[in-house]
């Protein structure tokens, strides 16, 4: 790398810090509304937990995780310095500042709105100024890693971009047009609430509005694992690339199915027609399509590394896989919880099915399986890939990374199969407590347990994963330079169309206009649509 | 940034995509507009076009309007509103303190600590009086003598007895915080029974727009004010929060809230 080592470093020290952090809060809030303790004397102290774990979970940890992957990317797969460093400081300190000016309402009690806002409910202006600015410092990333390729692009006319590049600047313009619908409704809506402008909100309108932001986010989220599956799996365990074009056909359809599709998140909101609840569960089908292809592609790609290693027969190259390695222990760990997540994934997207789950645990199993389980885990395979060049460390030492993998995927499949369960005995969440000694519920307490125990493998797990960055030793022995995966036909020539996303972007935009248009304008000129905002912590 | 050759319609790769992706959507909206509404009578009664706006999510009344009957009434006109906890001006205070003096002390008390059974107002949330003044004056609450006194308030005198007694000091909360000490149900409500924690609206762990001050209270006030929401005589709570509540209260469930509200 040339110029961004401190600048990677820096997002990625910030992201794990702030996520071992949100890991013991994730766990206190296991253990405190789990049979093993009395009721939370103060069920507000739930609240305010859950919202600091969520916000720092969803808007900060992956946020800083997609920006310095995106860095580190930028000078290692077009192998020149990032362009705007400058700017890039600028963007990660405006993260820093909001996640600070975020983080003192939400510690005082007056933030207690959980990280997906649930208007009316309205907290300090600042929560929600901290959240746009953390929002504002990652779209410096989304412009520079536009910048960034359009500079290599000008500089080496008709070359392919690498794929790594090609999906990172994918992600930038997901995340951009993503988080739109949550700007909006900060800015429009909750803003001049919460500044005491107006004391009704569009409640309806936000709740579209947010779900604009609230599934692609997942998409987001999901970028750098999909990134590290294609570009980092396969030479990591001694393969080749399955297919370099499926790669850039599976980031282009994110690009373009991830967005249109947030409206499943409102299947029991009153406020959007049934028809539109209808076409979104349909597009929120199709984006398995590109989970598909990569399943298939990493899968073949796994295939090819065991032929080389002298994998036999049918299946019998299983047998064969490096699982000695701690990448292969990864990605093995990661598809199988996106195989359980994914199929948990289509019930909630099925507008029938989802009434029976419909703001049960089960959906809070659910993404974390997949988010927390299937994506963090590669999150963690790419700063213990990436470790060595921001550092100058030796390779880490595979038991512990090792041990650490285990502990996460044996944690997270213990945390998320009970909640699951619970879900489907119809308990709800978001609740601080629940009465474990009354018969209706009595069958709830032994997986609820069950799940707490799984919650403190994985903070165990957490913690061991920054032991193992922090006691990273730097060594006079030069470091091998990084190098990404090589597909078997190396992607020379892909269609133009592949090579960039004029296309894609001008389809994902088309499609949430359709998507989205008539209900966001049907609700934003709705007469007597506005309820009276609810401040919380207020008095 | 535009390719040439790239944007045309001869691109394989953009027809096919933009066909793929239109494709899906027209289909997609022909099942959830037209099909999946044709199942449903109710939905589809008054003709296509109707159905087809409420799949769009278009407000309609549905179904035969006379039929529809509103069960139990108004319970209150009042809609609480963030304006009307604000503490207001120091002429709104005085004018509101000469209509107190002249009206409300002899039960509510001299400095609004009411030694008569009557609820306290000193340090009451201003929302709060406005809402019982107007419910008393539009008669959504009974009660002879409050009716009688509110029927002679206009909006603007309501607002300032509501800004005068707000500025006066209350009478200090019974338990700082929340603690093993505070009854469960006032600390954790009971969940099986559907009762929210008193201390998630009134104050303790979060306080709610609307609901009173309840520390000091005397005992006697706020039993009658639970067994009459326990038997819907009283009933200008907007959402039934507080009938629900009581319902579910036993006798000495409702005493040991009173009490523990009521001490000094």
């Amino acid at each position: 790398m040339f110029l961004a080592k401190r600048l990677v470093l820096a997002h990625f020290w910030v992201a794990f810090i702030a996520f071992a952090a949100a890991m013991v809060l994730g766990a206190w809030q296991m253990f405190v509304r789990s049979p093993l303790s009395a009721w939370v004397g103060n069920p507000e102290h739930y609240y305010r937990s859950v919202t600091a774990h969520g916000t720092v979970m969803a808007y900060v940890f992956p946020t800083l995780v997609a920006m310095g992957f995106g860095y580190a990317i930028t000078e290692l797969a077009l192998k020149r310095p990032l362009l705007g460093l400058r700017w890039a400081w600028a963007g990660f300190w405006l993260v820093i500042a909001g996640t600070v000016m975020a983080s003192v309402p939400m510690a005082m009690g007056r933030a207690s709105v959980l990280y997906t806002f649930y208007p009316p409910l309205i907290a300090s202006p600042l929560y929600y100024l901290g959240v746009v600015l953390v929002v504002v410092g990652s779209w410096f990333w989304v412009a520079l890693m536009a910048i960034n390729l359009r500079a290599w692009k000008k500089d080496n006319s008709g070359q392919t971009v690498p794929l790594a590049m090609f999906g990172n600047v994918a992600a930038a313009y997901l995340w951009a047009w993503t988080s739109i619908g949550a700007a909006v409704e900060i800015l429009v809506l909750i803003l001049p609430a919460a500044l005491g402008l107006t004391s009704t909100i569009n409640a309806g309108l936000s709740r579209v509005l947010f779900s604009w932001t609230l599934h692609a986010i997942v998409y987001f989220w999901l970028m750098p694992t999909y990134i590290a599956f294609y570009t980092i799996v396969p030479r990591a365990i001694g393969g080749r690339l399955y297919s370099d074009t499926m790669g850039r056909v599976a980031f282009v359809l994110f690009l373009v199915f991830s967005m249109p599709i947030g409206i499943h998140h409102l299947f029991a909101d009153p406020q959007v027609g049934s028809g539109f609840k209808f076409v979104h569960a349909v597009f929120t089908a199709m984006v398995s399509v590109p989970t598909f292809l990569t399943v298939f592609t990493i899968v073949a790609s796994c295939e090819i590394a065991a032929r080389l290693r002298g994998g036999k027969g049918l299946l019998g190259w299983v047998k064969a896989l490096p699982w000695h390695n701690p990448m292969m222990l990864a990605v093995t760990f990661s598809f199988i919880m996106l195989g359980f997540g994914g199929a948990g994934g289509l019930i909630n997207m099925s507008y029938q099915l989802n009434e029976t789950v419909h703001n049960t645990q089960w959906v809070t199993g659910h993404f974390h399986l997949i988010f927390a389980g299937a994506i963090v885990i590669m999150y963690f395979m790419i700063a213990y890939e990436l470790w060595p060049q921001l550092t100058q460390c030796a390779a880490f030492s595979t038991r512990l990374v090792k041990t650490q993998l285990w502990l996460w995927f044996v944690g997270m499949m213990v945390l998320t199969g009970p909640w699951h369960w619970v879900g489907l005995l119809g308990m709800p969440r978001r609740m601080a407590y629940f009465d474990y000694s009354h018969p209706a519920i009595q069958p709830q307490a032994w997986p609820v347990v069950m799940s707490t125990v799984g919650g403190f493998v994985l903070l165990l797990s957490a913690f061991l994963f920054v032991y193992i960055l922090a006691s990273a030793r730097s060594t006079d022995k030069p470091v091998e330079p990084f190098t990404f995966s090589v597909a078997v036909h190396a992607a020379s020539k892909v269609p133009r169309a592949l090579n960039g996303f004029g296309i894609w972007v001008a389809l994902m935009v088309a499609l949430t206009v359709v998507n989205y248009g008539f209900p966001i304008a049907q609700l934003a000129t709705l007469k007597d649509a506005s309820v009276p905002a609810i401040p919380v912590g207020a008095r | 940034m535009l390719e040439p050759g790239l944007y045309t319609w001869r691109n394989p790769w953009l027809r096919w995509s933009v066909l793929c992706v239109g494709g899906t959507m027209v289909a997609a909206v022909l099942v959830g507009f037209l099909w999946l509404p044709s199942a449903q009578g109710d939905f589809n009664a008054k003709g296509i076009w109707a159905s087809i706006c409420r799949a769009a999510g278009v407000p309609d009344a549905w179904g035969d309007k006379a039929a529809m009957v509103t069960r139990g009434g108004r319970t209150t006109s009042v809609v609480l509103d963030q304006t009307m906890a604000r503490l207001g001006s120091g002429e709104a205070a005085g004018r509101g303190a000469t209509l107190a003096l002249q009206q409300c002390t002899m039960c509510h008390g001299i400095r609004g600590v009411s030694v008569a059974n009557a609820p306290n107002l000193a340090g009451q949330y201003p929302e709060v009086v406005i809402k019982q003044m107007t419910d008393y004056r539009q008669g959504d609450r009974l009660n002879s003598i409050m009716q009688a006194m509110a029927r002679n308030l206009s909006e603007r005198d309501i607002g300032d007895v509501a800004v005068y007694y707000a500025n006066l000091p209350k009478v200090p909360p019974v338990a700082g915080r929340l603690n093993v000490t505070v009854p469960a149900l006032v600390r954790v409500g009971d969940p099986m029974r559907n009762i929210a924690p008193c201390a998630s609206c009134h104050g303790g762990a979060e306080h709610k727009l609307g609901a009173p001050w309840l520390d000091g209270m005397p005992k006697d006030y706020l039993a009658v004010q639970l067994t009459a929401f326990a038997s819907g005589a009283r009933k200008n709570d907007s959402h039934a929060q507080m009938r629900n509540m009581a319902r579910q209260l036993s006798t000495k469930e409702s005493d040991e809230l009173a009490t523990y509200y009521a001490r000094p």
